[in-house]
């Protein structure tokens, strides 16, 4: 715990999912029809614009893992109605998510499009797949995917837009915050416990962001 | 680049569509029948597409594009998602597969192949030239403008269906061809492949959608001297020159990356380049998408 951090006394009370239910209230019927058990041709068109995804999957023990996914808009692609696919890219070679789906299967994802409030959300299954013609599908600036993630659809959902309206997430004036934050290479030299120039690390890494693919 | 707005979407044939694209705010850039375009998507994807309509109509484009069942996000995107009145960039035409001056062609034509063969097709048979057209597709509710060219050109076009016939005789083609003909075709790698294999090499040229299966030495690091700039830059074994120069800043433009739309052209005023593309560089230019060196340095007017 940091010293500046305001001292609880205990840790905040937890409370029953009846008494959240009491305090929030039960969602009316129009809410629950908006979940759907296949891509209709909205969900479709938003994913064909989506540049960016949240990927959370959880392990055997339900310990999950969100995971940020991101390439030209429509990355993922709608392979039918009940299917997307989405490209493993060169990253930090960790594969949480890949062992997470090898030992539970469930996958959840947030799709978002930049000026857009709404976001897709879409629950499923999952699985790893190296098939050409899925791959083939994936190719950018002249290199395949390696891999790709099969998602069998159970649930899609448009997630109205209070979160990124609150958030001013599109608001360019949002972006001053970045200014507030520490460089990439300090809190990377802090973490690791490098005894090099922070200014260096931020420069290696920048180089390393240019090879995408 | 230019700015033109998509006026009408058409669809033309099973799985193809022709996009009428309406220069924004003047005429649109002159071009040659053989010439294609790189069109920016709004999903930020470049996609090359051959003109097709009538070079003499300086307000608008015709481009004509087949929905590939394996897309990598563009021609899907155009079939499912673009959307009439968009505003979009289109790039200077250029053109890899100029009409050459001749009294007699043959033109031979693969599915979507057609698109440049059309308004090559117009402006032989405009100069007088005996010009023929063998076009082949699966069946003809799959083959964009069959009827049109059938109606405008009669006996001159023989449609091919490889459903029914199976794949044309080739061979016999280039027994009757009269020696001084030229022979101009686009389609699939397989066609063309099969072309090269009989017709004289002098009197071909082809245009591929994608690149020739080609064979290359191993991958080896070499050096770029941009004169201009008076910088060097490394080119790694497993990088290709334009992603080094973009990584090293210079923005050196792209579009297929494969060797086959030449928007990544670069002066090459010293070394030797080692081409690897399918269009054939011209004397002092390099596609470097694909093209490497043979040489250990290479000098570029950049």
């Amino acid at each position: 715990m940091n010293s500046n951090d305001v001292a609880f006394k205990a840790r905040p009370r937890r409370i029953s999912h009846e008494e959240v239910r009491a305090r929030i209230g039960e969602p009316e019927d129009l809410i629950k029809s908006k979940v759907h058990d296949r891509i209709d041709r909205h969900s479709r068109r938003f994913i064909a614009h989506a540049p960016f995804l949240a990927m959370a999957t959880s392990d055997a023990t339900g310990l999950p893992d969100c995971s940020p996914r991101g390439d030209y808009p429509g990355f993922a692609k709608v392979l039918d109605e009940r299917t997307l696919a989405i490209p493993d890219r060169p990253g930090n070679q960790l594969a949480d998510s890949f062992r997470n789906l090898a030992e539970n299967d469930g996958i959840g994802l947030m799709f978002i499009v930049p000026g857009v409030r709404e976001v897709l959300r879409v629950n499923g299954r999952a699985y790893p797949t190296d098939e050409p013609d899925v791959l083939a599908r994936m190719r950018t600036e002249g290199k395949a995917a390696q891999l790709a993630i099969v998602v069998e659809v159970a649930e899609v959902f448009f997630h109205c837009g209070r979160a990124l309206i609150r958030s001013r997430l599109w608001d360019p004036a949002s972006q001053a915050l970045a200014a507030e934050l520490p460089s990439v290479g300090e809190i990377a030299a802090e973490q690791m416990g490098l005894d090099i120039d922070p200014a260096v690390v931020t420069r290696m890494l920048e180089a390393e962001y240019r090879e995408l693919y | 680049m230019q700015r033109a707005v998509l006026e009408r979407v058409e669809p033309v044939a099973e799985g193809a569509v022709s996009l009428v694209l309406r220069g924004d705010g003047g005429p649109l850039a002159a071009w040659e029948p053989g010439a294609h375009v790189d069109l920016v998507l709004p999903n930020w994807l470049t996609r090359q597409y051959s003109l097709c309509g009538d070079p003499a109509d300086r307000d608008s484009y015709r481009v004509t594009v087949h929905h590939d069942p394996l897309s990598r996000g563009g021609s899907e995107y155009v079939h499912l998602y673009l959307r009439t009145g968009r505003t979009l960039e289109i790039s200077l035409p250029r053109n890899n597969f100029p009409l050459s001056p001749a009294a007699e062609y043959l033109f031979i034509a693969g599915g979507i192949g057609i698109t440049p063969i059309v308004p090559m097709l117009a402006s032989a048979v405009e100069a007088g030239a005996v010009a023929r057209l063998v076009y082949v597709g699966r069946s003809t509710a799959t083959m964009p403008f069959a009827d049109e060219l059938r109606a405008t050109y009669g006996d001159r076009v023989r449609i091919h269906t490889t459903d029914e016939h199976g794949r044309p005789d080739f061979a016999a083609l280039a027994a009757t061809l009269n020696p001084l003909a030229l022979v101009y075709c686009c389609g699939p790698a397989s066609m063309i492949d099969t072309a090269e294999a009989v017709f004289p090499p002098s009197r071909l040229r082809v245009e591929r959608f994608r690149p020739a299966a080609k064979q290359f030495a191993l991958n080896s690091a070499f050096l770029v001297d941009c004169v201009r700039s008076g910088r060097t830059v490394e080119v790694g074994a497993e990088q290709s020159v334009l992603d080094a120069l973009n990584h090293a800043g210079f923005p050196v433009p792209s579009g297929c990356r494969e060797g086959v739309c030449g928007s990544c052209e670069i002066p090459v005023v010293g070394g030797e380049p080692e081409h690897r593309d399918d269009i054939g560089a011209p004397p002092g230019r390099m596609y470097c998408c694909v093209s490497r060196a043979l040489s250990p340095r290479l000098a570029v007017d950049l």
